[in-house]
């Protein structure tokens, strides 16, 4: 297992570029903290405050039938609330949609699964039952897997998960 | 005084042009007799989403209007929705709320707060532009215009009558294909493409 590392906000907010993202639907995660704060800053990106992760479901799935690309930001606890929307709207509406899932209080010696915390030790297994792909980023050799799970939602007719290992980290150059 | 929901489908359906209309529910079926359109967005098996579904394409495209038809007991559902919608602010997105106090596709058991809870209220309180109850089709009829002029999201919360669509199982044969809204959004999608 790589030794997972914060990375910079301002990486993660390039490879959400690269990706293509023109929206990021989000319900705050302190896990991200750093990340929302540089989407916040960034003109190119419109962000959609939900008041829940299952709304935020919806409102990606709407923006796809409008022709967007959007990303939906939350934290594992959230990934648990909004189960129905996933299963009603992502799977059986076979919606495309990618999201960013903070696997907040991660003990980052151990991988996800093998945590003592239920909210990070069941993220992989649920996502598993719900037949979602998923993806860890670890460090910046990771990120290249953010635009990756576009092409692989498009392909498999669903969402994909991609889980940020440990909290995303200042922007490069900003101490922490 | 209450409404007949489909009389008041039929106020809707004579305005309809170019809007994106999202119909959830027991309304899923009369509003496609009255109004069958390439946009026509139509859903089944997440109670509580249809607005936010709405949102989603009224931010992406901006230049077009949403109708939301929604029901009580769905909204109650997802309530905070009312909040991320006023919050969002969509201009064009007009959410329309059949209160008839019950959950009609299980059954016809009442809603909580049936008979003392007001949509219109919650609505304006979360931020909607302009939020209005109407409890008879001609007075709905004569507002409409008005509403649909307003700088959005506008709610208007309809009390009707419980039709008796409860909900029937469909055949296992139907239940092979795929889902409603997995066959009815691509082709919204391209059809809004092509716009």
């Amino acid at each position: 297992m790589p030794i997972p590392e914060r990375i910079p906000a301002d990486r993660l907010l390039d490879a959400i570029h690269g990706a293509g993202v023109e929206f990021v639907v989000a319900v705050p995660d302190t896990h991200q903290r750093t990340l929302l704060e540089a989407i916040e800053a960034d003109a190119g990106i419109q962000v959609v405050r939900a008041a829940t992760e299952d709304e935020g479901v919806a409102i990606c799935a709407g923006l796809i039938v409008a022709g967007r690309r959007p990303l939906l930001q939350i934290q594992h606890a959230g990934l648990y609330a909004c189960v129905n929307n996933l299963r009603g709207i992502g799977l059986d509406g076979a919606f495309p949609i990618v999201m960013l899932v903070g696997l907040l209080g991660r003990d980052p010696a151990r991988a996800p699964r093998e945590n003592f915390g239920s909210m990070v030790r069941l993220a992989e297994p649920l996502l598993d039952a719900l037949t979602i792909p998923y993806h860890l980023l670890e460090t910046t050799v990771d990120l290249p897997q953010l635009a990756q799970a576009y092409g692989e939602a498009e392909v498999c007719g669903g969402p994909v998960a991609v889980l940020l290992g440990e909290e995303s980290g200042p922007p490069q150059g900003v101490p922490a | 005084m209450t409404m007949s929901r489909d009389a008041v489908l039929d106020v809707l359906a004579r305005r309809r042009t170019g809007e994106v209309v999202v119909a959830t529910m027991t309304s899923v079926r009369s509003w496609q007799e009255r109004a069958p359109h390439a946009r026509n967005l139509l859903c089944f098996g997440f109670m509580g989403g249809a607005s936010t579904l709405g949102l989603g394409v009224a931010l992406g495209r901006p230049d077009l209007s949403v109708w939301v038809l929604d029901g009580d007991g769905s909204l109650l559902m997802q309530l905070g929705s009312l909040a991320t919608i006023a919050g969002a602010a969509p201009r064009r997105f007009l959410h329309v709320v059949f209160h008839n106090g019950v959950y009609e596709v299980s059954g016809g058991q009442p809603i909580p707060a049936a008979g003392k809870i007001s949509y219109a209220a919650l609505a304006q309180a979360a931020g909607y532009a302009a939020a209005e109850r109407f409890d008879d089709v001609e007075t709905f009829d004569g507002a409409l215009d008005g509403l649909l002029a307003v700088d959005g999201p506008v709610l208007v919360e309809l009390i009707t009558n419980p039709e008796g669509d409860f909900y029937a199982a469909p055949p296992p044969s139907a239940q092979a294909q795929p889902p409603l809204l997995a066959r009815n959004w691509p082709p919204v999608r391209a059809d809004l493409a092509g716009d």
